[in-house]
């Protein structure tokens, strides 16, 4: 109920602004998009708002960040290109194992940003840690240049 | 004409009980049922088209406008929490400050959004001071149905029965001010002894309600400034309306217009925030009491009323007030006054007597009688919507044994009113 919502805005905008926010509500539509690859689902929110400001966010099969788009059709070109891809990569035995990873990674993450948040990390982890993950990026990089490349219709964004 | 008068109460009938079992949507029943009339030409659509009263429905969109753009603003929330920082925290001086703003706002705008605006500062403070917030609710909900009760714009029974009669924003105040004060009165006597136990807190928490900045609460200074002066000048023409010649619909609809011009809001955005399904179900039930009127329903009634009562007005009256309350405190008071105003329209043309004190007692019994259950006014069941939303739970029951007996206390101070002053 529209009316029960807005009370509840109501309410958030007046906590966060006595913690010192400045709060904007602007009127928006959420959407959700979902795809059936195989037997992986691969979802999508985005979200349309007056502003002309579009943010996709892709939550399954593991989330990808948020990101703002100035065009509805950059949105779909995203969701197409992003779609095309895990049909590709669904062909290969690794899909599984590639999936269960990227949700390792987004786990890792996060227990990392508690660590970060909680605890006083000595210095000699922290360099620890960075080292692991450039033998990870290292990883990466030799795979990349061994591997065969699938997908040409857009060049990584990334790699 | 005799299968016309049949279908029309089947019509009437069926959809009255949809309505009231609350089991589908009430805006959407009572739309079939009123264009179910214009199909089975019990009336024309031009007709039905003619009973639906523009001046409500005008008053209840313009104050729609003015309320959501005012709301923007942060003026609300800016008032409560000077309030509750005024009390210093202390939460029986927070619930009667509360309420005195809850009273002026039902009074001035519809008693749900006064809740809506109300409710969500009570429960930030009511956080802070780390306490139960049904005893703040409960009153809240309480005083906004009796502050709407006050004037022609507060409740939309006043709004119905003022387009209807001409009877004016100042009729209303002088009529129905002086009862409504003394049932506020009563109604926070009871509740400072009634929620005695609940209406403490630490010193810790009272300071922390202290420390709260009010001038962080609003958001748009000039928005502010320019909603204050329009609403200022929007309650002078309602004062001064019957005066100037203009209807009530003319000074709202005309300040809403100006806010939107002056206020450079997104006139989209406002327009979303209108509750159009409230404006449709007042619209139908015009059009479906107009049918019954159509086929000569009302007048029957109305006869039969006057050969129950034999003309004395006295009687007349306060089964009006109790009939409106009890059946307000259990079904929508719209449906049930916009079919008791032709009734009682076609009363006073059949008697030749002075109707004004039915109105009265008609306003009186509608708006107070809401008090009476949750489910008696629509901002009953927002607020145990909010509530439970909140992760607390306002049941029926608990409801029924604070709202009932409070009910009845002002009904019984409302008639010994109407006993003086229009006997």
């Amino acid at each position: 109920m529209r009316k029960l919502m807005n009370a509840e805005i109501m309410q958030h905008d007046i906590k966060l602004r006595q913690m010192g926010a400045d709060v904007y509500v602007i009127n928006s539509k959420m959407c959700f998009v979902i795809f059936m690859v195989g037997k992986h689902e691969i979802a999508y929110v985005y979200n349309i708002n007056n502003k002309g400001r579009y943010f996709l966010e892709r939550i399954k099969p593991y989330p990808l960040a948020l990101r703002e788009f100035e065009k509805e059709d950059d949105v779909i070109d995203i969701i197409e290109i992003d779609l095309e891809q895990f049909k590709n990569a669904s062909n290969s035995h690794n899909i599984d194992s590639f999936i269960e990873i990227n949700r390792d990674f987004n786990m890792s993450l996060r227990r990392f940003e508690d660590l970060f948040l909680y605890y006083n990390v000595p210095t000699e982890s922290v360099n620890e840690i960075k080292g692991h993950l450039e033998k990870i990026d290292d990883i990466i990089d030799q795979t990349r240049m061994s591997a065969e490349r699938l997908y040409f219709k857009k060049n990584p964004d990334n790699l | 004409m005799q299968s016309h008068l049949i279908i029309a109460i089947g019509v009437f009938v069926v959809t009255y009980i949809l309505i009231m079992s609350e089991k589908v949507n009430r805006t959407a029943v009572a739309m079939v049922g009123a264009f179910l009339m214009v199909v089975l030409n019990i009336e024309h659509q031009e007709q039905a088209l003619k009973y639906i009263d523009f001046n409500t429905i005008g008053l209840l969109i313009g104050m729609m406008i003015i309320v959501n753009i005012m709301k923007k603003s942060g003026i609300f929330q800016y008032v409560a929490i000077k309030a509750a920082k005024f009390a210093k925290g202390d939460p029986w001086k927070i619930i009667l400050y509360f309420c005195v703003i809850t009273a002026v706002s039902s009074a001035f705008l519809d008693n749900v959004t006064t809740v809506l605006l109300i409710v969500p500062v009570t429960l930030v403070i009511t956080d802070t001071l780390n306490l139960n917030p049904i005893p703040f609710l409960v009153p809240e909900i309480l005083i906004a149905n009796i502050g709407g009760t006050a004037t022609l714009i507060g409740d939309p029974p006043n709004i119905m029965i003022g387009s209807a009669t001409g009877l004016g924003f100042v009729d209303f105040i002088v009529a129905l001010g002086p009862v409504v004060v003394v049932i506020f009165i009563v109604t926070m006597i009871a509740f400072k002894f009634g929620y005695k136990i609940h209406y403490r807190a630490s010193e810790e928490n009272k300071i922390k309600v202290t420390k709260m900045d009010e001038k962080r609460a609003i958001k748009d200074p000039i928005l502010m400034k320019k909603s204050i002066v329009v609403l200022a000048f929007t309650i002078l023409g309602f004062v001064l309306h019957q005066k100037l010649g203009y209807e009530s619909a003319t000074i709202a609809l005309f300040a809403g217009a100006v806010l939107l011009l002056i206020s450079q809001v997104d006139v989209e955005d406002i327009f979303i925030e209108i509750e159009w399904a409230t404006i449709f179900f007042f619209i139908s039930l015009f059009m479906l009491v107009g049918a019954l009127e159509e086929v000569g329903v009302m007048t029957f009634l109305a006869s039969k009323l006057l050969e129950v009562t034999q003309g004395n007005m006295v009687m007349t009256m306060l089964v009006i007030l109790w009939v409106s309350a009890i059946a307000s405190s259990v079904l929508d008071n719209i449906p049930f006054v916009a079919t008791m105003i032709p009734l009682i329209k076609n009363y006073g043309q059949m008697s030749g007597l002075d109707v004004t004190p039915l109105w009265w007692a008609l306003a009186l019994g509608a708006c107070l009688g809401g008090n009476g259950t949750l489910i008696g006014a629509s901002a009953n069941v927002i607020v145990s919507g909010l509530l439970a939303k909140h992760g607390q739970k306002l049941s029926f029951g608990y409801y029924l044994k604070i709202g009932f007996p409070l009910m009845i206390v002002s009904i019984i101070i409302s008639t010994v009113y109407l006993l003086i002053f229009f006997a």
